[in-house]
């Protein structure tokens, strides 16, 4: 069999509401950036409600989780140039065990010269996490593909009218109330 | 470092971790046998998401109302997301979905038994939503639990909205039981074929369930396939029986002691003479993957050469 259909894989972050943070909400496979966000909204997406997408390369994020920064010494020592210009990372973390369909938040920015400083400031700075963080994310700027703002209503709006997909919609007058009966009441034949 | 952690240390360590609530995730040190076993499963539920899209989706073009074809299009299509959320955790693992996919065309990888039987007729739709996705959610609410981070997260997701296939399958079977004497004989006549098939989804029972005592110690489970087939009937088997429906099962009764319903014995040959390839529908559930598979190469082939040429602009 040929290889068609693996594909680089996308990390997925969808944002619920204009004031809510972007999550992890999981990965595609596209052959580039604009598949990958018309995929992410057809896996993602089939109900509301979604305000942004952004994709990127699972490649170009960089994850550690809390184990990982324990058990690996000097996590953070790295070959970088000096000269190395800086550019902006997005910061993204898990801080509860609770249940969840989200891997980790987005918590904000940090300018540095690579992910993984990226990721020593974000910790050093105290200001991403309130206790503790199980798990991290950084994502560099120029990985992130953004759906549009234009295309809310054509990508996005569609899953609204669709009120048939929600389990709220069949709490109609068809269900008999919930027998009172005994079991030993309920004919067998 | 100077002393690296012997395997008994790292996997007291990854037990205790478990123990205390926490998720694994992927980076996380894990047995191979964890992974092994998160590997099967997850890759065997996700072929069942996406081979479960053929017995339902044979009947969109005859669904008897406007209403009831768009509630079945889009019931189709969330399976199909569900697949692609469960290859992303499989993928997490470290296996390509590529070769998760190569195997189940290949015919070398489970799925879920109960896709291997017809669905001969209308009402049948609605008893796969209401019994067997019922069976499905009781199983998948468990699993939310799970201590593999990605597999509990899909699961989460999965669940919020397996609720509407419940739901919808639900509201035509007491629609049908309330109705004509045909459209009641058809409600009949689908549990008749269901019933059984459904109870098997939980899989052998204990006393054959081979992995069932690592996969709970791991907490990749939290119950048994015993416990929760007696919780989903002693749910669904009064539901059934207040729609005036017989259970086919002249064995069944209710215990007054143990609170549970008793039913009569489970053919296992037939489970297992299905499951190793001689079901009604298994040849053709895997010919229709195969076509499809192979009808979509050029769809395929036409997006990544798209992305080569942006690629190659780019660069000039």
């Amino acid at each position: 069999m040929t290889r068609d259909t693996q594909w680089p894989r996308w990390e997925v972050f969808k944002q619920d509401r204009p004031d809510r943070p972007h999550e992890a909400v999981g990965t595609v496979h596209a052959p580039d950036a604009d598949v990958a966000l018309l995929n992410a909204r057809d896996v993602y997406v089939r109900r509301p409600s979604c305000y942004s997408l952004w994709v990127a390369p699972e490649s170009a994020v960089f994850k550690m989780t809390a184990y990982e920064l324990e058990t690996t010494p000097n996590w953070w020592k790295e070959d970088l140039p000096e000269e190395a210009p800086e550019e902006t990372y997005h910061i993204f973390n898990k801080q509860t065990q609770r249940r969840s369909m989200v891997a980790v938040t987005h918590v904000g920015n940090i300018q540095a010269r690579s992910s993984r400083e990226a990721l020593r400031k974000a910790i050093d700075s105290g200001q991403f996490v309130e206790k503790i963080a199980y798990m991290w994310w950084v994502v560099p700027e120029s990985a992130i593909t953004r759906s549009n703002e234009e295309d809310v209503p054509s990508m996005f709006e569609p899953a609204e009218d669709k009120t048939y997909r929600d389990q709220s919609y069949y709490t109609g007058s068809v269900f008999a109330r919930r027998s009172q009966r005994r079991p030993e009441d309920i004919r067998l034949s | 470092m100077s002393e690296e952690k012997t395997y008994e240390e790292k996997l007291a360590e990854f037990e205790a971790r478990i123990q205390r609530g926490e998720k694994i995730e992927p980076g996380d040190w894990m047995p191979d046998e964890y992974r092994r076993q998160l590997i099967r499963m997850i890759s065997q539920h996700a072929h069942s998401e996406v081979v479960g899209m053929l017995p339902e989706g044979a009947w969109i073009p005859h669904a008897p109302t406007l209403r009831r074809k768009m509630i079945l299009i889009a019931k189709v299509q969330d399976e199909g997301g569900h697949g692609q959320y469960l290859y992303h955790a499989a993928e997490s693992l470290g296996v390509d979905r590529e070769e998760l996919i190569a195997a189940l065309l290949a015919g070398k990888a489970k799925y879920s038994n109960i896709f291997n039987y017809p669905t001969l007729t209308w009402a049948d739709i609605g008893m796969i939503g209401w019994l067997v996705d019922g069976a499905a959610i009781k199983n998948q609410t468990m699993l939310a639990h799970s201590s593999y981070g990605p597999y509990s997260r899909a699961m989460v997701r999965i669940c919020a909205e397996e609720t509407f296939h419940y739901k919808q399958g639900k509201e035509m079977i007491t629609i049908y039981a309330k109705g004509t004497p045909e459209q009641r004989q058809m409600a009949q006549d689908a549990l008749d074929r269901w019933w059984w098939p459904a109870l098997m989804m939980f899989g052998p029972p204990d006393s054959q369930s081979i992995h069932t005592k690592t996969l709970m110690r791991w907490k990749v489970k939290i119950k048994t396939n015993d416990q929760l087939r007696q919780e989903f009937i002693n749910e669904i088997v009064p539901e059934f029986l207040a729609l005036g429906l017989k259970i086919p099962d002249p064995d069944l009764h209710y215990d007054e002691e143990t609170g549970n319903w008793v039913i009569g014995p489970i053919d296992w040959d037939e489970f297992w003479r299905v499951i190793r390839g001689n079901g009604p529908m298994n040849r053709d559930r895997l010919e229709a993957r195969r076509r499809a598979h192979e009808e979509g190469a050029w769809v395929r082939e036409a997006l990544e050469a798209y992305a080569q040429r942006q690629r190659q602009a780019s660069m000039n």
